[in-house]
């Protein structure tokens, strides 16, 4: 229907080597809660503090040479899960386990070195991450001086390769250069840079792009594509955009509230989501082809906001804004459900891999 | 005496993503304001007076070489008169410079020194040590600055003896006033750099740090310090004149030292000699001018600092 | 039970609204003057001894109970022609030339005192990132009852009565007015500031980036309740925002930026579905469609110009897949084709209108690296875009 045009542009690999059944990475029952203190009262009277459940019991799978979308609105879990997974926070619970190693309790010298030089995290403000006393090549040699890596020639050398990696060419252009001096698509290679120099296997990446211009996202997207294919890394990519998600990610998870509601493939999470936030999550996401008033009207807006992560509801965490509730699910919390295909969902209607009813329209829609 | 605590803390809060600036590029910035030119162009003169009196009037005069009349008026001579050793009023005002600048200068150097220190460590640090040294810091802005310096100098003069050791060319006596403003006045810039340091540690630039690899002595030196050295730079000037005002009043009720007449030192002279109501107005008035003119000077020269390192930039983006 | 907010009344068909016939015109309107119409307006900025041409030229128009959508990236102006509508500009920003005509008034030679009666009377802002606008100390009632004392002088218990009026009309109910901002959701403060948008019953809503830094549900609430609130209160909207897919989900007309200018303009359908600017086609190209084929991400090369020395000619040329010879000497001029306004050499006065797709034959292509070195000066850090 739309004639718009085919991107001039290249498009972005999609022969990348398929992704091998063996894990990277294994998050199993994670869970991060954080105690909120309590004021003088609440001591002097005994009362039983609250819990902000970030993370409330996830088993999460990466693996080696995959791009897994998380994907989750703010109060999720997500950008928790991913300072887990890079040691940034500490878990109350679970188990995380690399190349079959249990990484939990890592918090000797050695040790714990070793994993940071394994699984690096690319942030999503360039503009914060770089400290603005130091210069690019400050930045990108740092993770070397600081855990001892090479001589000072094999240092230079290891930015420049880093730096021209992250399509930073000629690096001495760069290396010398400011942050301030750069613009942000300019910065964030910057910062990709600085992730790859340790040479990781795994790479977290929070929110990368959502600071960017549009037409500077999907050259960052590319890039991270790029170097996936070249060197074999993985990708945790953490997005609150489930279209960025669609045209990154190999397998999608959806988080809400601390867990997650749905994963697998994404074309099938996306085309035909089990459980009924993704569904909602799908139905609302804004495309650049305007919708007739029918179309829009079949959009599946909740109501409310997300509650508060102390606050987290009894059975299903979605029942109170689901819109297909029934007595169960304010009671149980249900697992996740395998329905087939590799994908799994979270919703007692998905138990037996039944799919969501449809439905109907709004009935009070605005007019065309 | 109070360092302007509040709006030093302005300077702390707020920080949030400016590109902040270097030293260079401030001083820059510096002279391009009025008050900022007024009050440095006045810090350089009297810093060249402090460095070398004796080029501009000549050795320091004692009561040996004093030739002018014993409290005389201004004259063609004496540009502002003598005092009651006949000690040119000039001379010694000058050559006051070198003692109360050189002591402002040590003492600002020593509470910079720890304060900063230990408000990064603090800071950083957090828990029960950042606990520990804030109520300790808070013990030391509580008590009355004044009646604690002039109990230790006491103290430490007695232990010390009055012998005629020299540091810089200052008798002993005198850097017992240094160490005592040092210890009296590091807690109120503890308080301000751990602020900072407390803003600092939440930015994502500390994150990655720390997702490298880093631990907390690197993150510190490399992170923090450069990050708050501006501030550590304003808050000097201001604690520099605190200090100045500190030994001048120390010196005036009696603790300085009588060979090295510094500015206050010649303030409490001219008070036991009875010169206000003698009308030798020529006595006390230069040195207390100088104070004002030096005082001033440091609160322009760090408030303009204060101005320019205050987030006054639109929003990026 | 999962569905949303749009009130009974929302069947109701604009011109009849109550409120919009009601609504009186300020003395100097023209009743037959479109509602706003913006010509050849120019606003630079004065930075550190350069001159800054953030609008240069910008032409549109908007008529009753409409919704424009002002779309372009980082440095395209939009914000700052948003801004220059109630001139509410930083002190070192100036009109330099054109005009702004609301009912047929000229806003731009009146003096700021004049301004006022029009601010937020009749065109009200809701800012970018403002859920952080709102004061920290102030109850939200009295937030939101402020402008009503102010501006049209109601007293304090009628100003009270119609602020929790306004609560209700954008979802939050009345007994949370007594609430602090802190105590509040970004969606619902949010919806505050939409409130106090509304306060004077203006008869346009300039929201500036107003779903930004909100969680995709939220802003598909949002949307919603601005389309809701268009129709029951006959507002127009000016929507301004990076994010093509909600001026699609939204407006009913577009206008692109592209450095400080217009480069296409028209009706919503015709901009999105026949792009005829070679920059709209990109810049629609590079949004990920979450309903169509995966992995087709256009990428546009280099970054926008330095607006203290914008090249010569078209503004896009440098970037631009088809540029001619042409388009680096002269700029293009604006061209209407029906529904459609377009600014590019590809489309001369005279010539069809139709959609081009492909390289023209004499074409140079884009001149710029997909990676530019670091630029000579720092680049510019300027408030809005």
């Amino acid at each position: 229907m739309s004639s718009n045009p085919t991107p001039t542009g290249s498009p972005t690999p999609t022969a990348s080597p398929r992704p091998t059944a063996d894990e990277i990475l294994r998050l199993e029952g994670l869970e991060v809660h954080f105690p909120v203190r309590g004021g003088l009262i609440d001591t002097l009277l005994r009362r039983p503090r609250d819990v902000v459940r970030a993370v409330d019991g996830i088993d999460l799978t990466l693996r080696r040479g995959e791009v897994l979308g998380l994907v989750g609105e703010s109060g999720s879990g997500k950008t928790t899960t991913g300072r887990v997974v890079v040691k940034l926070t500490r878990q109350t619970a679970g188990r995380v386990s690399l190349d079959g190693q249990d990484v939990s309790t890592l918090w000797g010298t050695r040790a714990l070195r070793d994993y940071r030089r394994r699984v690096q995290l690319i942030f999503q403000d360039p503009y914060e991450t770089l400290n603005p006393k130091h210069t690019i090549r400050d930045f990108v040699m740092e993770p070397l001086v600081v855990n001892g890596i090479g001589t000072p020639a094999e240092r230079e050398s290891r930015v420049t390769d880093a730096l021209e990696a992250a399509g930073l060419r000629p690096a001495r252009d760069f290396a010398g250069r400011y942050p301030h001096e750069l613009s942000g698509g300019q910065r964030q290679r910057v910062v990709i840079a600085g992730a790859l120099v340790m040479d990781p296997q795994v790479i977290v990446a929070d929110e990368p792009v959502s600071m960017l211009d549009v037409s500077i996202r999907t050259e960052l997207l590319r890039l991270m594509l790029d170097l996936r294919a070249e060197r074999g890394l993985t990708y945790l990519f953490i997005t609150h955009d489930l279209s960025l998600a669609w045209v990154i990610a190999d397998r999608i998870a959806v988080m809400y509230l601390g867990k997650i509601m749905e994963i697998g493939p994404a074309e099938q999470v996306i085309r035909s989501p089990h459980n009924p936030y993704t569904q909602a999550l799908v139905s609302v996401s804004p495309t650049p082809e305007p919708r007739t008033a029918g179309e829009r009207a079949k959009r599946t807006i909740l109501v409310g906001e997300t509650p508060d992560a102390a606050n987290v509801p009894a059975g299903c965490r979605f029942n109170p804004r689901c819109p297909y509730v029934f007595d169960r699910c304010r009671v149980e919390e249900p697992p996740l459900f395998d329905v087939g295909g590799g994908q799994s969902a979270a919703c007692w209607l998905a138990e037996g891999g039944r799919a969501l009813p449809v439905l109907p329209p709004r009935p009070d829609t605005v007019p065309a | 005496m109070t360092t302007p605590l509040a709006a030093a803390e302005g300077l702390a809060a707020g920080r949030t993503g400016t590109r902040l600036a270097s030293p260079s590029h401030l001083l820059r910035r510096l002279v391009r304001r009025p008050d900022g030119l007024i009050g440095l162009f006045v810090l350089v003169t009297f810093a060249v007076l402090a460095i070398i009196p004796d080029l501009i009037v000549g050795p320091l005069q004692t009561a040996i070489t004093a030739e002018g009349p014993r409290l005389g008026a201004p004259s063609a001579v004496n540009l502002l008169g003598t005092d009651e050793l006949g000690r040119d009023i000039v001379n010694l005002t000058v050559h006051a410079t070198r003692i109360s600048m050189v002591i402002g200068l040590l003492a600002t150097i020593i509470t910079v020194f720890i304060g900063a220190f230990l408000g990064i460590v603090s800071g950083y640090v957090g828990g029960r040590l950042d606990a520990a040294l804030m109520r300790i810091a808070d013990f030391f802005l509580v008590i009355p600055t004044f009646v604690l310096a002039i109990i230790l100098t006491s103290i430490i003069r007695d232990l010390a003896g009055s012998g005629a050791r020299e540091v810089f060319g200052i008798r002993f006596g005198l850097i017992a006033i240094v160490f005592v403003i040092g210890i009296t006045s590091w807690s109120s810039t503890a308080r301000i750099i751990r602020s900072q340091t407390l803003s600092l540690r939440e930015r994502a630039f500390v994150d990655r740090a720390r997702v490298i690899g880093a631990g907390g002595g690197h993150i510190m030196r490399r992170h923090i310090l450069p990050n708050v050295i501006n501030l550590i730079v304003a808050n000097a000037v201001l604690v520099f004149a605190g200090a100045v005002l500190t030994e001048t009043t120390l010196s005036f009720v009696g603790l300085g030292d009588p060979f090295q007449p510094s500015w206050g030192q010649l303030l409490d002279a001219a008070r036991e000699v009875g010169a206000p109501s003698l009308g030798a107005w020529w006595y006390f008035v230069p040195p207390g001018l100088c104070i004002i003119l030096v005082v001033f000077a440091f609160t322009l020269v760090g408030s303009a600092l204060d101005d320019l390192l205050n987030p006054k930039r639109a929003p990026r983006r | 039970m999962s569905t949303t907010i749009s009130g009974p009344d929302a069947a109701e068909p604009v011109a009849s609204s109550p409120v919009a016939a009601a609504r009186q015109l300020p003395k100097l309107a023209d009743p037959a003057a479109p509602l706003l119409v913006v010509d050849n307006l120019k606003t630079y900025f004065s930075l550190e001894g350069a001159t800054v041409h953030a609008v240069d030229g910008v032409s549109f128009r908007l008529d009753r109970g409409e919704a424009l959508g002002i779309a372009g990236e980082s440095g395209c102006g939009k914000t700052t022609t948003a801004l220059s509508l109630i001139r509410l500009l930083p002190p070192n920003a100036r009109i330099e030339e054109g005009s702004i005509k609301l009912y047929g008034i000229d806003l731009v030679g009146k003096s700021d005192n004049a301004l006022r009666r029009y601010r937020w009377r009749e065109v009200s802002i809701v800012f970018q990132g403002a859920m952080n606008a709102l004061n920290p100390v102030h109850r939200l009632r009295d937030q939101i009852a402020e402008p009503l004392t102010q501006r049209l002088g109601l007293s304090e218990k009628a100003a009270r009565r119609r602020a929790g009026e306004l609560l209700e009309l954008v979802g939050i109910p009345k007994r949370r007015g007594g609430a602090y901002p802190h105590e509040l959701s970004g969606g619902m403060r949010q919806r505050a500031m939409i409130a106090m948008a509304l306060a004077c019953d203006p008869a346009i809503v300039i929201g500036d980036e107003p779903t930004t830094a909100l969680d995709v549900m939220v802003q598909a609430q949002i949307l919603a309740l601005l389309e809701d609130l268009r129709h029951k209160l006959g507002l127009s909207l000016i929507l301004i925002t990076h994010d093509l897919s909600v001026i699609a989900e939204t407006c009913d007309r577009v206008l692109v930026m592209y450095a400080g200018r217009v480069a296409e303009e028209g009706s919503v359908d015709e901009v999105f579905r026949r792009p005829r600017h070679p920059y709209t086609q990109k810049l629609l190209a590079a949004f990920p469609n979450i309903r169509a084929d995966r992995r087709t991400l256009d990428v546009i090369p280099g970054s926008p110009p330095d607006l203290r020395h914008p090249p010569p000619g078209c503004r896009f040329a440098p970037r631009c897949p088809f540029a001619m010879p042409v388009c680096t000497e002269v700029v293009p001029p604006e061209v209407t084709f029906g529904q459609v306004r377009v600014a590019c050499h590809l489309y001369p006065p005279g010539s069809d209108g139709r959609q081009v797709t492909t390289a023209p034959p004499d074409a140079i292509g884009a001149t710029v690296p997909l990676v530019e070195p670091p630029p000579a000066e720092p680049p510019l850090e300027i408030a809005g875009g």
